[in-house]
């Protein structure tokens, strides 16, 4: 019989990770590297 | 091949952003004609003079047109040859008014040498053999340094000079 409890227990060990941690910390890097470009370019620009 | 969707979402923005520059790189170098500042023009070395741009009455600053100069510099170890004034004394300072759109061309008779007033977007490597071209529009006024920032031997800190934009 299963119970509610028995629901919740991952017994598939190829199920999906959970990413999100990693999407948000690449994103940061993504954030800063597109900071620096656009950063460069307003300098040659303003120059 | 199983990705999660999160790792879609990241390869897609790097797609996207290899095409974006792409895109980019094939804009400036075959619409705008963007290209490294020594891009082929070749000068004997040996003979820098036998090109009209480096003959020693043509170095410094030349007035073409309205708001047009050209700038032909002679980089040595360790000088920078900005011409000479009606005393025959070498300039060490350049002067120019703020919005002229000035042709900078340089070459060396030596070894390589940079060449970066500090401050704009003039920043370029002389080569023995080659002619160093870049044309900019100075619109900010202020007192720009004129340095070597490749090393050049025992006297590389005493190449400098000085460019004013002037209102």
């Amino acid at each position: 019989m299963v119970t509610k409890n028995q629901k919740h227990v991952n017994t598939n060990p190829e199920s999906e990770p959970n990413l999100k941690g990693t999407l948000i910390s690449v994103s940061i890097l993504g954030a800063i590297l597109l900071v620096t470009w656009i950063g460069a370019l307003m300098l040659f620009l303003l120059r | 091949m199983h990705l999660h969707k999160y790792e879609k979402y990241w390869l897609g923005a790097g797609i996207v952003g290899l095409i974006v520059f792409l895109i980019i790189l094939g804009f400036g170098a075959f619409y705008l004609g963007t290209h490294p500042q020594s891009h082929g023009e070749i000068i004997d070395p040996e003979n820098i003079e036998a090109n009209d741009a480096f003959k020693p009455e043509n170095r410094g600053l030349t007035k073409v047109d309205e708001g047009r100069y050209v700038l032909n510099i002679v980089a040595s170890a360790f000088n920078y040859d900005l011409g000479t004034d009606e005393s025959g004394a070498p300039i060490k300072n350049i002067e120019i008014p703020a919005g002229s759109k000035v042709l900078v061309q340089a070459t060396t008779p030596d070894v390589i040498h940079g060449l970066n007033f500090a401050g704009t977007n003039i920043n370029m490597m002389v080569e023995p053999g080659y002619v160093s071209t870049m044309e900019v529009e100075l619109n900010n006024p202020g007192e720009y340094t004129l340095v070597c920032n490749e090393y050049c031997g025992v006297g590389h800190h005493l190449m400098y000079g000085s460019l004013e934009v002037v209102e």
